[in-house]
């Protein structure tokens, strides 16, 4: 289980990266934390034949909360799950971030690393749906923002960027006023990638639901939950709606079978799941713990 | 073949150069270019904490970064936490406490011990295990790793917290 | 002077001699060993489960820079297959050869082999090689194999079934049973059906091998982690054939062994073979991928019982069909396991009548052999099961079915109908201890009432046996298994009086050096500091026939206790001689060789005698100079560790998620050596037995027959929040026929664990009528139970 050969640049600069990227194109991998791609390449899954290591460029390292919240694409998870600028703009990010894996590869992994290499089993494509997160995306052609929604669509290990852009920053949306969330996965071990998975953001208005955003893994590909949203939308708070909207995560999930679990199993598991997160979201006793 | 590169890296406490190929792991070259054999491989993915060591101070996965990613970097590797002869309390906690049986994940285990410290000098049972869950250990079922572990705790707030 | 008292160590908690240099990093494990001029070796392997091969290009990886040869079959001859060394009667044929014998018949079998300067190049060529495979149809279910039509794997075998064994319900004293009778009589006929799955040790360290051919000597130094290196030199000799004489084997630091690295393995042969072409070291570390794929794996049987009971709960027969999957070829030992699960499955147990079939089945799977428990926790898993089954049915408490059942203490030596004789033991002391401890009665009480609160609680007992110490050699013989049952010790004192102990056993961690060096200390009545345990090189150690396992310290601790008396009784003839005494006036106590009632004026000490026995100037007559001796014990009997365990879970039925409550185990494996190192092997063993309970499965697909738990993120083991803390408590009852009363108990803790796991969840699920009867106990399956039965 060693590497095949490769070349290997490390930039220093995003200019730099961007110009390495366009000369080598799709025979180029951008190496980010690491923590997907170097086992994929230890197994020789992957096989790129020059490695941009982004590790050096300082620049893409970086936690703004300025109405947005700006992160910087190389900014480790430790640091996201860690910051108090995080947590108060958007909670659920530091509470999924704190099921990522463990301490040693939240400490080398990245956020930009984590939604460019999409394992739909991952936490944080989701979230970042969600939370109608957009990204940045730069190569040496300009710039372009990208939709969660639009980066990922229904693909697995993949998204929509392009063999030469760089994805430099994720940006997220001031939340509602009032919002609330609940995130809940479930996994066979600590630590490990979920067998499925949700985050809710919920806004109410006393006790009617105004606002909800669902966001799904440990399908075939993260995915939002619009049939769950939509029971959610305008119903009053408690075991009816959020009934209703595990019933509709159900629907809306693209379960599939592994030796983890059964697609029944899981998707019986989403809808636990959502309405474990919608009755921790709404603040509401017998949430359990998933 | 690639061309090798050559690498500074800061090795518990000294500066080595060692010239490798980029693909070369961090924790191949820990072992084979620095010879320092106590970073084990239990996995090259990153499932099994073995490799772990702690990089700049954290702990990371040895196996899942590349040689050549570490240059200008310091690293601590369980050779290099014992103070000349005198033992790490969390090494001497492990020993006493039988907190390793074949010893092949115990240099992983105490850098994970050593760091979840670090930020809890007085971590609970759950919290241990909760901590140190990316750490496996084959021998022992936890329980004597997490005596262990708290034992070294008390020891080394009683030292002040020094590591 | 040190006293008596600072001198008994057998029972204390010592400190382990094998933590120094391992807490420091300074281990020395296989891939540590790295002599001048090494190069390295990578191994192809099959990704088909079942495909001729009919021809291999090697010529662009032979091309590569840096590649210094490649084998494959064609440079096999004259080179043997290791053997089967469990022949059981009307067992087929069966070997391990060192490359798939012109078709591969497992994923991950061997089908090349690359050797470079290092292991990255050897990987690159092995990206080179162009294997042309025709792929066969392949079967990984051991009921499709015995189908008709099913694909025929070894072609020489005529079909799947390797062998048919039936355990005829005689006992060992050639009393037959009545089963028939006892099935007419019964008045309740309890059926289960039960898969325990396919795991294995998954030892942290991965094998490896690293060979040195010394060309002008003509000698083979073989460093490897063989638990059994003795076995291992005399096969491999064979197998290359050259004299045994000419090969060393060397084992380092193990990281881990759990019996897997018991058996001969194809890489054995080719890393020596690639080190005798090259006249170079050559080096071989598994990697992560291969380890899951070609280390054997074990366990994985399909079991069908039928219990016959009177309505008072008196067990009046059992009989069953065990299929074991054995996956494309026997291993070293066999069907050796599932022969145990045969033989153990009447466990604590008066069950006069007893029939079981146990069939070898061959899939085109990963060989299935050693594995810590060998076939007993298999045992343990149905026959608890079926004991909780047949409560239920009866309307008996679980554990009042047991105390109505069990062997009392005074019927030992107990001859079960399964062939073993069961030594020594208080079953019914041990359940009561461990209801006791985990509060059974209440923990019965506010079951009810949790489960009105939503909680479901379940209480697992499980009890069990555990044959080990496997002897003696004689039996090994009437059961056709080809090795010996014995261990030797070699003990030299030294002129200054210290104790050199040369031991066959080899520690994988399990703490062997420290415990023999206990025994060791304690019956020369030394400081253990003066023990010194030599271990590991075949060159210096004594033979032994069944190696190293967790459950062969007390076979070997024999062999230092005899080899120590004739030590001593020599002692005190020189001693006699040197005092001017008689010898029958003199005795050894405290280390030293006095004459009795004159201690404190006509002394000695062990340095003093052992001075007198190198310079050999006044030694008795007959008695040759220095002071050393060896003895080989072949056991007397086996030894049967025995104990009950108790699981408390709780089951959200919503996720069939499992949360631990509770975990208590009672285990009495006789006299013990070191506390410490007792509790140790004991949450080892748990950890290995809970995690096939819950978590550890190797699953094949059916349809393209790939192995799917081919990393450590598909095949789980367990990690810190998966276990609970364990609540230990001994029994004492020494082996009767063994120096020192000592039990094998390495392996015990794994034997009734998924038996306690699965009895809990079936009991927290009792109102749906769930039944946990497949391990692992994934939350997948045990939703899909509950779902199923309407929960």
């Amino acid at each position: 289980m060693k590497p095949a050969v490769f070349d290997y640049s490390a930039p220093e600069s995003i200019a730099e990266a961007l110009d390495l990227l366009a000369e080598h194109g799709s025979g180029a991998k951008v190496l980010a934390g690491g923590q997907s791609l170097v086992p994929m390449l230890n197994f020789r899954l992957a096989r790129p034949a020059h490695l941009i290591d982004v590790n050096g460029v300082d620049s893409l390292s970086y936690i703004s909360a300025n109405g947005s919240l700006r992160i910087g694409a190389m900014t480790r998870l430790t640091a996201i799950g860690e910051s108090g600028d995080v947590a108060g703009a958007h909670p659920v990010i530091p509470a999924a971030v704190a099921q990522i894996g463990h301490r040693a590869i939240r400490n080398r992994g990245t956020i930009g690393g984590s939604v460019a290499h999409n394992d739909p089993a991952a936490e944080l494509p989701a979230v970042l749906m969600a939370l109608d997160a957009e990204v940045t995306a730069r190569s040496v052609d300009g710039e372009r923002v990208i939709g969660m929604q639009d980066l990922i669509e229904d693909r697995l290990f993949e998204t929509t960027l392009g063999d030469t852009e760089l994805l430099t920053e994720i940006r997220i949306p001031a939340a509602a006023a009032g919002s609330t969330f609940g995130f809940q996965e479930f996994a066979r071990r600590h630590g490990d990638f979920a067998l499925a998975g949700v985050a809710a953001v919920i806004t109410t208005d006393g006790s009617t639901i105004t606002q909800a955003a669902l966001g799904a893994f440990g399908g075939t590909h993260a995915t939002r939950l619009p049939t769950a949203e939509a029971a959610l939308v305008g119903a009053e708070t408690g075991d009816a709606a959020f009934a209703a909207a595990g019933a509709g995560a159900a629907a809306d999930f693209p379960a599939t079978s592994d030796v983890h679990g059964t697609a029944e199993y899981r998707s019986h598991l989403i809808n636990v799941l959502t309405v474990r997160a919608l009755n921790d979201a709404a603040g509401q006793a017998g949430g359990g713990n998933g | 073949m690639a061309e090798n590169m050559s690498v500074v890296i800061n090795v518990n406490g000294a500066g080595r150069a060692v010239s490798v190929e980029p693909r070369k792991t961090l924790a191949d070259a820990i072992r084979e270019d620095l010879g320092l054999t106590g970073t084990h491989l239990g996995c090259e993915h990153g499932v099994c904490g073995a490799c772990t060591i702690l990089l700049d101070g954290e702990v990371v996965r040895s196996c899942l970064m590349l040689a050549v990613q570490a240059d200008g970097a310091e690293i601590t590797t369980i050779e290099g936490i014992a103070d000349g002869d005198d033992l790490h309390p969390m090494q001497s906690a492990f020993s006493e406490y039988h907190g390793l049986q074949c010893g092949f994940c115990t240099p992983g285990m105490i850098l994970a011990g050593i760091d979840v410290v670090s930020r809890n000098p007085d971590p609970s049972p759950q919290e241990i295990r909760e901590e140190m869950g990316g750490n496996i250990c084959r021998c022992t079922g936890y329980q004597k790793i997490v005596e262990s572990v708290q034992a070294a705790a008390a020891v080394m707030s009683a030292e002040g917290g020094s590591a | 002077m040190t006293t008596t008292q600072e001198n008994r160590w057998i029972g204390v908690s010592a400190p382990r001699r094998e933590d120094a240099p391992l807490i420091r990093g300074r281990g020395r494990y296989i891939a540590d060993i790295e002599p001048a001029g090494t190069v390295h070796m990578a191994i192809l392997r099959s990704p088909y489960a079942h495909a001729r091969i009919n021809g291999i290009d090697t010529a662009a990886a032979e091309a590569l820079d840096g590649v210094h040869c490649v084998l494959t079959a064609d440079d096999l001859e004259g080179i043997g297959d290791f053997p089967t060394i469990w022949r059981l009667p009307g067992q087929k044929e069966c070997t391990t050869p060192a490359f798939a014998p012109g078709k591969a018949r497992y994923v991950g079998e061997p089908v090349a082999a690359v050797v470079a300067d290092s292991r990255y190049l050897a990987e690159d060529a092995l990206d080179l090689l162009d294997v042309d495979y025709e792929i066969l149809d392949h079967v990984v279910d051991v009921e499709a194999a015995l189908a008709d039509g099913a694909p025929v794997i070894n072609e020489d075998m005529g079909d799947n079934t390797i062998i048919e064994y039936t355990f005829p319900g005689i006992n060992a004293l050639g009393v037959a049973g009545d089963i028939d009778g006892a099935f007419e009589e019964a008045d309740e006929i309890v059926s289960g059906r039960f898969k325990v799955g396919r795991y294995s040790g998954v030892a942290l360290e991965t094998r490896g091998h690293v060979a040195e051919w010394d060309d002008l000597r003509q000698t083979l130094t073989l460093h490897s982690g063989s638990q059994v290196a003795s076995l291992l030199r005399t096969e491999l000799a064979a197998a290359l054939g050259i004299p045994e004489t000419s090969v060393r084997i060397l084992t380092p630091n193990i990281g881990g062994a759990f019996g897997n690295q018991w058996d001969r393995y194809p890489e054995d042969i080719l890393v020596s073979l690639a080190s005798m072409k090259l006249g170079r070291p050559v080096k071989w570390i598994e990697d992560r991928r291969e380890a899951l794929q070609a280390t054997v794996h074990g366990r994985e049987q399909l079991q069908e019982w039928q219990l016959a009971a009177s309505s008072d709960g008196t067990v009046l027969g059992l009989k069953g069909r065990v299929l074991s999957d054995q996956g494309a070829h026997l291993h070293s030992v066999g069907i050796g396991p599932a022969w145990v699960t045969g033989a153990a499955a009447v466990n604590q147990y008066k069950i006069a009548n007893y029939h079981c079939d146990v069939v070898g089945v061959a899939t085109n799977k990963t060989p299935n052999s050693t594995f810590r428990g060998f076939g007993g926790p298999e045992a343990m898993f149905g026959i608890e099961r079926m004991m909780d089954k047949t409560a239920r049915r009866l309307g008996i408490d679980p554990a009042e079915l047991r105390r109505r059942n069990m062997i009392q203490a005074d019927e030992f030596p107990y001859f079960s109908p399964g062939g073993a004789v069961y030594d020594s033991g208080n079953y019914p002391a041990a359940l009561e201890k461990a209801l006791e401890a985990v509060e059974y009665d209440k923990v019965r009480e506010e079951q009810q009432s949790l489960r009105d609160q939503g909680v479901y609680r379940g209480i697992g007992i499980s009890s069990y046996i555990h044959v080990s110490g496997f002897g003696p050699s004689a039996i090994l013989g009437i059961l056709d298994y080809y090795t010996g049952g014995y261990e030797g010790s070699t003990v030299k004192i030294d002129p200054h009086g210290r104790a050199t102990l040369y031991t066959g056993m080899i520690p994988m961690g399990q703490g062997t050096e420290t415990t023999l060096a206990q025994v060791a200390a304690d019956h020369l009545e030394i400081d253990i500091a003066n023990v010194r345990v030599v271990w590991g090189d075949t060159d210096q150690t004594p033979y032994t026939g069944f190696g190293s396992a967790g459950s062969r310290s007390n076979v070997a601790a024999v062999a230092v206790i005899k080899a120590i008396e004739e030590i001593k009784a020599k002692a005190v003839r020189i001693g006699a001689g040197l005092l001017e005494a008689d010898p029958d006036d003199v005795a050894y106590a405290d280390g030293r060789i006095s004459v009795k009632g004159a201690e404190e004026m006509r002394s000695l000490s062990l340095a003093d005698v052992a001075q007198q026995a190198y310079w050999a100037h006044k030694l008795p007559e007959g008695d040759q100079p220095t002071l050393e001796a060896t003895y080989v014990y072949d056991p007397a009997n086996f030894t049967t560790a025995c104990g009950t365990h108790v699981a408390v879970v709780d089951v959200d039925i919503d996720t069939g998620k499992i949360d631990w409550v509770k975990y208590v185990v009672v285990d009495d494996a006789g006299t013990i050596i070191n506390p410490l190192l007792v509790e140790g092997q004991i949450h080892g063993a748990l950890s290995n037995g809970l995690g096939g309970a819950m978590l550890e499965e190797f699953v094949y697909d059916e349809e393209s027959g790939q192995l799917l738990s081919s990393t450590l993120m598909d095949y789980l083991v367990p990690s810190f929040t998966d276990l609970p803390d364990f609540e230990i408590h001994h029994l004492v009852t020494p082996s009767p026929h063994t120096e020192g009363g000592f039990k094998g108990m390495g392996e015990a803790g794994c034997f009734p664990a998924a038996g306690a796991l699965a009895n809990a969840v079936t009991d927290a699920l009792s109102h749906l009528g769930v039944e946990a009867d497949q391990t692992p106990v994934t939350p997948s399956r045990l939703w899909s139970l509950i779902d199923q039965a309407g929960g």
